[in-house]
Order: structure tokens, then sequence, then C-alpha cells
């Protein structure tokens, strides 16, 4: 398993990270013609089965029986938005340390099981989802479920597991520092979220890490960890009666506390006027650049709008920003945009990097295509393209049993309409070119956006004079 | 990672008694019976055009959307110096512009028809997909037809993308200690195969590269013979082949290619080198040599790989990142290649922790299943996790194609991807033993080591 690269591609479009990002990653991309794209008219979801468990566990089990394989994914609603001021990175920390220790079984233990069986078994906690993970073939399907209800019902916390989790994840936020992408993904949550639990990356800083204990995780567990709060998809090769007999012995011990969740975090008030931040990088050649406002929840009125105008600006090949800053100037090899969309707030940012003598203008490119989009508006065609594009590529991404479950799991998450997947193409399809003049004029700021970048301080300061007022930090 | 595991047809519930016996405390499983994953149930139609395009079809009309796979046998190992990151600078013109389609019609076209295209270059391929709707499949065939047939390549075009690609290369080589590594470790284990040249390129090829070299390299390897065209998915095998004929069957063959050069002499001593390069950390990597495809122990590298290097449970990570926590984080990498090549090791160190620390725990590990061999229950879990790994592979029609069309050209024939299951299954410790002890020989490794500095390039820390 390894870092190395196997293909180059040509096209990797670099994704946006806010703290964590959520967003299904949506394809997109277009359209051209009248017709309606007739494969997603033909597409048909497999039947869900939904039940609430005695424990009160919500669970959705779907079949899938092309390939003799079986997912579970677990959502608990629990993330760094949870995490206390001075610990920033303990949900992280406690579900990174969910298999290393639990039930019967030692850290050891649980990952040579996961792995005699060739299946695997993750744990990771994002801005506001804690998602426990596990893949098995079908005929294993009794060992996944009994070590992920193991790893969820009763983690063992090992104090020496803890002090080793705990070092690495110290030890890694230093080596981020290497990368200059991630430096700018996790530097731009606060300088553009401020103070709100949104904000600091899902893995915490150096120092917010060190004064976690073992205590504080066994009470995030406790606190979060529980049935009422949390959503269970089974999809795969299975017969979901049988599923959901095999759920309710394995989840009957799963005690619940009995208050909801609250909300951890409020909507943030939108940026205003340009700011810029330097993230020292003297070594670099090449400038990462971030350009972001404050943008919308994800269960959001305009989502679909705001999905088709997006891709016309940012998604996909044909872009206004790749056929600008890309294809007609070659200053770089991707720009994208991207809204981030959470429960009660979002992002919208903007991913790109060019040698560091073109970073003023791919600054100056950017921000004048997104204005000439915004103020005279996107053709009929692009509007047809962008919304052939997302209807076309959807299904796709619920090919894989993962992938649906991912989904469904959203759509569960967020509060959306039941038939939200059913729906999707139609949904775009509604969309009409005054919703998307609309959704560009609301959400798609440029004047008050955020300018983060990761580079050598003398010439990006020169660079960036005059764009508003510049501070310089190092690397966090 | 392998680039292929394996297969299928063990995983049917009566050959996977074994693994399922063994797992502790399972409960019965509630299978239904699906699909079979074997040989036979596993169709693929292969069909050879008159021009020498191969084309292999698999229907599966699960979703309704296709994969369409172009591997174009040609790779960074087919330049020569000079004309480095010539293969991967196609991949990018293969978008721009051909006789009948305009620059950036192509794209404009495929995503108004709700596809998505892209592609990879590798050292032995460059390969292109799209996946795209079953009712809008013939679209493909007209765009990458009409490509096949002769590129544009116009002047002001390739000046623009020469600048791209080279935002590429400053992206995952220049401004990466991975890529930066991984380039390093190749132009020194390799003195005359062309895997010693990065598939990128090198800067100043990219910069000097001419339009004449352009023309000539495409004549010679983007020809129909030179060509494998995979279909996954919702589509009619029989209407498609016509649709295909029709579009690509008038494209000339040309000469086949040269096989390239490779004097490659044989390693007879360690070869280290060192990036000094602002860092928090060290990190290294480590390439022994290993045979190319065809060599009898290649599945063999496979199930070493997977024992080494796969998850937390694997040898390496249990050593160095959960024993003597002196590792952020450890990985090896064989991939099967047309040329000799290297068997990886990856190690980022923790902050504070030595190259030196972490070379000696790499070597003892490797010693160590050089000298005992793997456990029986450690080369079952091998053998599980690369069969599993197959499975998983197949998720989604675009990796169908992948696999399809990596075994058809590098393998030779698509139908290896089962009997790769089938040599798998008779790996022994014995000859884990033996390809451990033949390959982790110190004389035939290189290492590559990422020398922490400050800013001003002073200030080294010791390795």
């Amino acid at each position: 398993m390894t870092a190395t690269l196997i293909g180059r591609a040509r096209r990797g479009v670099v994704a946006v990270i806010v703290a964590a990002l959520l967003v299904p990653a949506a394809a997109s991309t277009v359209t051209a013609a009248t017709t309606p794209a007739a494969a997603t008219s033909r597409l048909t979801l497999p039947p869900a089965t939904r039940a609430t468990l005695k424990s009160g566990l919500a669970v959705v089990i779907v079949p899938t029986p092309r390939l003799p394989l079986v997912d579970f994914r677990l959502v608990v609603r629990a993330g760094s938005v949870n995490d206390p001021d001075g610990k920033e990175g303990l949900a992280s920390l406690t579900a990174d340390l969910l298999t290393q220790g639990a039930g019967s079984r030692t850290a050891v233990q649980i990952a040579e099981d996961i792995a005699f069986v060739g299946g695997t078994l993750t744990a990771g906690g994002g801005a506001e989802q804690l998602v426990v993970a596990c893949e098995v073939l079908t005929k294993d399907f009794g060992i996944g479920l009994e070590l992920l209800r193991d790893v969820i019902v009763s983690p063992s916390f090992p104090a020496e597991e803890f002090e080793r989790k705990q070092a690495e994840t110290i030890g890694a936020i230093q080596s981020a520092r290497n990368d200059p992408a991630t430096i700018a993904d996790l530097a731009l949550g606060p300088f553009l979220l401020g103070k709100s639990p949104l904000a600091h990356p899902a893995i915490g800083w150096e120092k917010s890490v060190a004064a976690i204990t073992r205590d504080d995780v066994v009470r995030f567990h406790a606190t979060h960890l529980q049935p009422n709060r949390a959503l269970l998809a089974v999809v795969g090769d299975v017969d979901p009666k049988t599923v959901l007999a095999a759920l309710e012995t394995a989840f009957a011990g799963w005690k619940g506390g009995d208050e909801r969740a609250g909300d951890a975090y409020q909507p943030v008030p939108q940026t205003s006027g340009h700011r810029v931040l330097i993230v020292r990088k003297p070594e670099v050649n090449q400038t990462q650049i971030r350009l972001a406002c404050i943008g919308v929840p994800r269960n959001h009125p305009d989502y679909f709008p705001i999905r088709v105008a997006n891709t016309i600006l940012g998604a996909g090949f044909t872009s206004r920003l790749v056929n600008e800053i890309r294809v007609n100037q070659g200053l770089t090899y991707s720009i994208s945009s991207r809204f981030g969309m959470f429960r009660n707030a979002g992002t919208y940012a903007i991913t790109t990097f060019t040698k560091n003598e073109t970073l003023r203008k791919t600054i100056d490119a950017t921000f004048a295509e997104v204005k000439k989009l915004r103020d005279q508006g996107p053709t009929p065609e692009e509007v047809n393209k962008a919304k052939r594009f997302l209807t076309g590529q959807f299904p796709l991404g619920l090919q894989a049993p993962d992938d649906l479950a991912a989904q469904i799991l959203d759509q569960d998450f967020y509060g959306l309409e039941p038939d939200w997947l059913q729906a999707f193409s139609a949904r775009i399809d509604a969309v009409t070119i005054e919703d998307v003049r609309r959704a560009l004029k609301s959400y798609f700021c440029v004047d008050d956006m955020r300018i983060l970048v990761v580079s050598n301080p003398e010439t990006a300061r020169a660079a960036l004079e005059g764009l508003g007022p510049i501070e310089v930090r190092e690397p966090q | 990672m392998h680039r292929i595991p394996a297969l299928l047809a063990l995983l049917l519930a009566v050959a996977a008694a074994a693994p399922a016996a063994a797992a502790p405390k399972a409960r019965p499983a509630p299978a239904r019976s699906s699909a079979a994953l074997t040989p036979a149930a596993f169709k693929v139609e292969r069909q050879t055009l008159p021009n020498g395009l191969v084309v292999l079809m698999h229907e599966d009309h699960s979703v309704p959307t296709v994969t369409f796979w172009q591997w174009f046998k040609v790779g960074s190992r087919n330049e020569r110096p000079g004309i480095t990151g010539i293969s991967h600078y196609f991949e990018h013109m293969m978008f721009n512009g051909s006789k009948n389609v305009a620059p950036k019609e192509y794209d404009r076209i495929i995503e108004s028809s709700g596809g998505y295209s892209n592609a990879f270059t590798d050292y032995d391929m460059t390969a292109y997909y799209e996946d795209i709707a079953s009712d809008r499949l013939e679209v493909l065939f007209r765009l990458d037809a009409d490509r096949m047939a002769g590129l544009t390549l116009d002047p002001a075009v390739l000046k623009s993308e020469i600048e791209v690609v080279k935002e590429e290369r400053r992206l995952r080589t220049e401004n990466d200690i991975s890529g930066m590594l991984d380039e390093q470790l190749y132009a020194a284990a390799f003195v005359s195969s062309p895997y010693g040249w990065p598939t990128v390129g090198w800067m100043g090829d990219l910069e000097r590269m001419k339009r004449e070299e352009l023309v000539e390299y495409f004549r010679t390897y983007y020809a129909p013979n030179n060509c494998i065209l995979v279909l996954t998915g919702d589509f009619d095998s029989k209407t498609v082949l016509a649709q295909i004929t029709r579009h690509f069957g008038p494209i000339p063959a040309q000469p086949a290619p040269a096989r390239p050069v490779n004097s490659e002499p044989v390693q007879n001593g360690e070869r280290r080198v060192e990036v000094r390069y602002p860092a928090e950390n060290v990190s290294f990597q480590v390439g022994y040599k290993a045979p190319a495809v065809g060599d009898a122990d290649v599945p063999v590298l496979d199930i070493l790989d997977s024992i080494l290097g796969d998850g937390e449970s694997s040898r390496l990570h249990r050593a160095l990142v959960y024993e003597k926590q002196i590792a952020l984080g450890v990985g090896s990498f064989f991939a099967t290649r047309l040329e000799p090549t290297l068997f990886e090791f990856v190690v980022e160190m923790k902050p504070g922790h030595t190259a030196a620390a972490g070379d000696s725990a790499l070597s003892e590990v490797l010693e160590r299943l050089a000298k005992e061999g793997p456990t029986p229950r450690e080369l079952q879990k091998a053998k599980n996790l690369v069969e599993a790994g197959f499975v998983k592979s197949l998720k989604t029609n675009n990796g169908v194609g992948q696999q399809i069309g990596f075994f058809e050209h590098v393998y030779g024939d698509h139908r290896e991807m089962f009997r790769l299951l089938d040599r798998y299954r008779t790996v022994t410790a014995a000859d884990c033993q033996r390809v451990a002890r033949a390959i982790f020989r110190p004389e035939r490794r290189t290492i590559a080591v990422l020398v922490p500095v400050g800013e001003d390039g002073a200030g080294a820390t010791p390795p």
C-alpha cells in the first residue's frame, strides 16, 4: 500500500477541503441538448428497508446483489463541531481510537481479524459526522457486523493505545506542514469561519491534541455515540429480513440517552471586503491559492440552482474557470469551485495553484471570470450542458455499494426529502436560467472573498499589494 | 498496492470455507446467492478489427451507463532522453483538437452528453476513459475515432498546454516530497532502463519538445494496432461492435513499434541518494530490483506485498508504527510492469526519528521474513486480502474495464486475471521465503532519503 502514484491523471481536479467536507462529490456536468438525460430516467434504485431498532438506532437496508460484498456505514451526529475549546481534535481522536481495542479484542486482534477475511474497518471524525464503515465479502457478514458493533458500542480505549494515537496525531499535524495544499486547506477554516466550531481542522492543533486526556475520549464516546444520534446503512448482497434480525440482536445492548443531539453551532455571518492571508512557505515555486466566502447549509432551498450555477463556473472540464485559467491562459493544471455544505452553515471556495510568478495574474483573471458570469449570466447552452452533466453523472455515484450507502445516509442525515435520490434528476431538470442567474447573484461573492495563499512571503506580498489588508503567518 | 489483484471465483461460498471457519464468533451470513464471479460467468467478448484494433466487451446491465476505455500501448517506457514526458503530453493533447473536432469541442460535446472523461499515463501505458449514459455511447466513438485518425497539434494550443503540464510537474514533483523522492529513487536505481526517467518528464525536456517529435510519436504509437478498446456496462455487444467497426475500421494500421531498448546492467551495490529540502520530518523510499511480468515469481511478490504492507496488521505497520512507534506511516508497493522494476517501500518517520532508525527497522522485517517465511495464517490472510481486493475493484463499470484493459495489455490476455488468482492459491510459505531471499538483497537496493534542511538550505539535521 503506498503513497506512490500510479497514474498521472491529466485532470485530477484537486478537491477543496474545508474542515471536513461532506458534500457529495458531485459530478458534474452538462448538457447540451434539449432532451432530458435518458439514462437517469431509467434509474431505478433497489428498494430500501427502513426500521428503527429497539435500541433506537435507525437503520436502512438495501440489497444490491451484483457482487458478493456487503458494506456497513454508521454515521453519528457528532464531530469536530463538538470539540471543547482547547481540546480541538477530540472527536477525530475518539473516532481513531474506536478500532484500537473493543469488546474482547485488542487493537492488534481487530486489525488481524478484519484483514484475515479481506475486509476493511475504518472510523473517522469529520466536522459534524463521525463515520464507522466496514466492507466484507457477503460470506463474512457475521464477523463484519460483530467488529462494527464492538467498535461502536464497546471500545475499550486502552491507555497505551491512547498515548500512541495521540503522539501519532501530533506527528501527523507536524508532517502536514510539508504539503502546501494541505497547509492551505487547514488554514482556510479559521481564516474564513473565525470562531465558529466549524473553523478548526478535525484533526485539531498540536497544542490542543496534546491537552486531550483519555478521560476526555471516554466521555466524548459516552456522550455522543448513542443509538438515537446515529444512522446505519447496510448495502450489498444481502436479504433485508435476515439482516434486520441480525442487527436487532447485535445492537440490543446499545443504550442511549434521552435527549436528541442539539446543534453545536450557528450560521456564520458573511465576510465583507477582501482580506489577504499569506501562509509562509518560502521554498515553494508554485503558490497554492484559495478564494473563499461563506456559503449555504446543505438543506438550502436553492440547492439545485446552486449546483447548476457552480457546475457552469467551476466543475467539470468545460467550466468557465477551467476554460479561461487553464485552457486559454495555461496558468494552472487545475481550478475548481465548490460549495462545502453542512447542517447549519457552508463555505464556497475556489481552489487553484500557479507558479509564483503568475500569482496575481491568476487571481485577477479568476475574479474577472466570476464577475463576468455573475453580471452577464450564463448562456442557455451552458445551463443545458450543466444540467445534462449533473444528471448524466449522478447514477455513477450510486453504483458501488459503499457509495450508495453514503448517499442514502446523507439524505437522512441532512433531513432531505425521502425521494431525494430518485428525484435528483427531475429537480435538476426543473432549474431555469433565471434560477441560475439568481443563484449566481446571491451566493457567488467576489468582492468579499477571503484570499489565502501558501507561498514565499516576499514575492507574494509584492504580488498581492492593493487587494486588501495583508496578514502573514506561519503554517500551524 | 497491487495494481491488480486477483480474483473471484473463490469468493463463492464453498471455496471460502477456510476463512469463514477461522473467523472468530462468526454469525451465520445472510447471504443471497449472488452472481457468480467465475471465468465462465464473467463473459468478455474479444474481437480484432482488420486494422489490428482489439475490442473487448463485457455487458453488465445493472446501471444504465457504460465505461469506454482506450488503452494505448505507449508510456514513458517508449520515450528516449530529450523527449521525456512526451507520452504524458499526449495525454493532454488528445483532448485538444482533431481533424473534425476543434479544440475545446471534445470536452464540450462529452459533458453536453452527460459524460465524463479522463486519462492517466504511466511507464507502460496511456489509458483514456469515458463514463456516459448508455444511449449516448456512439457520440464517443465519433470523437475518439476522430482523434485516433489524426490530431491537430495546433502550435498555439501546444504552447499553452505545455504550461499546464509544467504546472502539473510543479504540483506533483517539485513541491511534493514523495514526488521528489520517487523521481530520484527511479533515476538512481536505473542506468539504462526507460524507468529511469519520470513519466511527467524532466522540466528541460518539457521546455524543448518540438512539434515534429510529437507528429512522429503520434503516428507510431497512436495507431489502431497499438490500442485496446474496452467497453463495460449497459450496451449490446453486437450493435456496439458494428458502430466501432464503422468509426474505427477505416483508420489504417501502422508498422508495429520497436521494443524499447533496455540494457539495464545487474546492480551490484547499494545506491543512495539524498534530497535536501525543508521538511518537518524525515522520509525515505527504498526500491529493490524486481522482475517484469512473465516471471513466475510475480504472483509471489504480490503476496509478499500484502504480507509486508497491506493494512494495520501487516508486518511493516506492526513493527514501525505500532511496536517501535518511530514512523507515522509505512507502505509497500509492487506493480506488475512490462520491464524489470522496483519492489518499493515508502516510510514517513515521526518527527524526531532518523532515517537510519527507520531503515534498520525495515531491514530487520525483511530479513526475518526471508529467514522464517510467513506463518500459515499470515499467508492465508494475504491470499484473502488479494482476492477480496479483486472483487472490490469490480464495484463499478469503470473498475471492471480497468482490470480487463490492464490484463490484456500488461499480461497479454485479459483471461490472465483468472489464472493469476489460481496462481495465488498455490503460493506456499516456502515460495515466499525463497522469493524474499532472492529479491530483498542489500546489493540490489536503492534508497532515496529526504534530509530536512532550514528554509535557506542550511542547518541540516542528521538523517
